[in-house]
């Protein structure tokens, strides 16, 4: 009994030690990270930060749709010398560039559903492959693993410039995107619920006499499904704050709008584009989560 | 139908060289109550899995339920044995996100076919059957409760329950009392035993003070080896003590 006292004892402070140790290196990277940008002089907050800061806080502050109820309804636009060159209804402008923030929200959730379902497709086969209890052939698995952590590791935005140049702009290059990098983070997902399952409990019920279906679907899917939904409807979520942003390669959508505001320093519109990017993220995370509850 | 339930000559089974069991013969009749106790590690589980063919022999004969199972059984043959065998395990496993009565339900599925057992959808007379089960094995609670929120003899009592369904000839009960507390042990006990009545009960089982509620017959296995095969009356604390000796350090 001692004996296992003191070896308990060791591998204690062993662990104690191996933490000490990696919280100094830890604060080392921090300080070398902080370091090194100093001594290259990168670290600065610009020529006049508050200034920019309050303009752009501005501009912010007036999303451009209310001038769909407030605009000026006869901006003038004069050269120098006081000719009047146009003429514009300001309401009139900012009603139609609503509308076509609906259709490009409606591409959002278009390139998010569809590159979400698309990836869970995917990943099935591969996360079914990698899972350690199903004992698939150990080289498939390696390979299944492998693409995941592939897909995984390459960010969105890179598989849309990739598939951007191999397919054109669109929303196809935005959903291939999407499912391309979520495949690896749908993969890893399932394959954690696969390994979760209750292998007693499957073999109880092989042991009645179940067929291999009447055992997949009496004691397999009911355990694995609602982690599947629950899986599906995260990273489905995810996407539709992810496809915001893909806009900026072209494959369209808000974040095509986002692209246009900043090159025209439309802060307005950024805002009002901001704000619809809050409300759809917000309103889809809340009916995904209620639904995640309503399955555990 | 022989006399026999279960006959074993000569069965040995190895995992990588290493012999696991070795059983000169064991033959057990229909309507008998047999304990097997023995260290962890003797072959005690290895031995129920061989039963129902989850592992085939290595070598040797063994018949269950007249059928020869040292030859290749296809998954058919497998399934209509297993049909006839109802098993209680001491992982409480149980498919957690189902109902207690579809859990039970599931002791049918041996017998039915076709999408509607795909389905989770069963005849009106299983159901039936199935609420008798559960009365049976004294469960005074809603039939619709999860098995995940059930209590670890709650869910041993459905385990039961389920393998009444199968109306099995055979029973094979892995240490059924490991996860309860002693009460729950005792009752689950008795209502093992009750539920054999026309079956053939096999309990492997580690508390020696149930054995007398379980068997009257005990055999003790050692190192794979079966040590000693002998009536209830005959088990003492000597022959016990002998049976666990093989640990020096004891515990």
């Amino acid at each position: 009994m001692q004996l296992t006292d003191r070896s308990a004892r060791e591998a204690n402070s062993a662990r104690k030690n191996g933490f000490i140790a990696l919280t100094i290196t830890y604060f080392l990277l921090v300080a070398a990270c902080l370091g090194t940008l100093v001594a290259e002089n990168e670290i600065s907050m610009g020529r006049n930060p508050f200034e920019n800061l309050i303009k752009t806080a501005h501009d912010f502050i007036r999303p451009s749709f209310v001038d769909v109820w407030f605009g000026n309804p006869r901006l003038e636009y004069r050269s120098d010398d006081g000719r009047i060159l146009r003429v514009e209804n300001r309401q009139e402008v900012e009603t139609r560039h609503i509308e076509a923030m609906a259709r490009a929200t409606w591409t959002t959730i278009r390139i998010a559903t569809l590159g979400s379902l698309l990836a869970a497709l995917l990943a099935l086969p591969l996360a079914i492959l990698s899972a350690g209890n199903l004992g698939a052939p150990k080289l498939l698995s390696l390979v299944a693993k492998g693409l995941l952590d592939i897909s995984r590791s390459i960010h969105t935005l890179v598989f849309g410039l990739i598939i951007v140049g191999i397919i054109g702009l669109g929303p196809t290059a935005g959903i291939f995107a999407i499912a391309f990098h979520s495949m690896g983070t749908y993969g890893k997902l399932f394959a954690e619920s696969i390994e979760a399952l209750d292998m007693g409990a499957i073999d109880a019920v092989r042991s009645v006499g179940a067929t291999p279906e009447q055992v997949f679907s009496s004691a397999v899917l009911p355990a694995v499904l609602p982690q599947f939904v629950s899986s599906h409807l995260y990273v489905w979520e995810f996407n539709i704050r992810d496809s915001t942003i893909l806009g900026i390669i072209g494959a369209g959508g808000l974040g095509q709008l986002i692209t246009e505001a900043i090159s025209l320093f439309q802060w307005g519109r950024l805002s009002t584009v901001l704000i619809i990017v809050f409300l759809l993220v917000t309103s889809f995370d809340m009916l995904s989560r209620r639904i995640r509850e309503s399955l555990l | 139908m022989s006399q026999q339930c279960i006959f074993a000559r000569e069965l040995q089974f190895n995992i990588q060289g290493k012999l696991i069991l070795d059983i000169n013969t064991l033959s057990i009749k229909h309507g008998e109550r047999i304990a097997i106790v023995g260290h962890n590690g003797a072959g005690k589980s290895t031995l129920i899995k061989l039963f129902t063919g989850f592992m085939s022999c290595s070598s040797g004969n063994l018949n269950v339920l007249d059928r020869k199972m040292d030859t290749f059984l296809s998954s058919e043959a497998l399934r209509q044995l297993r049909k006839e065998i109802g098993q209680v395990l001491q992982g409480l496993h149980l498919v957690a996100r189902l109902t207690a009565i579809d859990n039970i339900l599931i002791g049918s599925l041996g017998r039915l076919s076709g999408w509607k057992s795909l389905a989770g959808i069963y005849p009106q007379e299983e159901i039936e059957l199935a609420r008798q089960a559960l009365h049976a094995v004294g469960m005074n609670l809603n039939a619709e409760t999860r098995a995940d929120k059930l209590s670890g003899g709650e869910k041993q009592r459905v385990a039961i329950a389920r393998m009444l369904m199968q109306k099995p000839r055979l029973i094979l009960a892995d240490e059924p009392t490991a996860a309860l507390d002693p009460g729950a042990a005792a009752d689950i006990c008795e209502l093992l035993v009750k539920s054999a009545q026309d079956a053939t009960l096999i309990t492997v089982v580690h508390n020696t003070a149930l054995l007398p509620v379980l068997a009257q017959r005990v055999i003790g296995l050692k190192a794979g080896r079966i040590a000693f095969d002998v009536p209830i009356t005959d088990v003492n604390e000597q022959r016990l003590q002998s049976l666990y000796d093989l640990d020096p350090i004891g515990t």
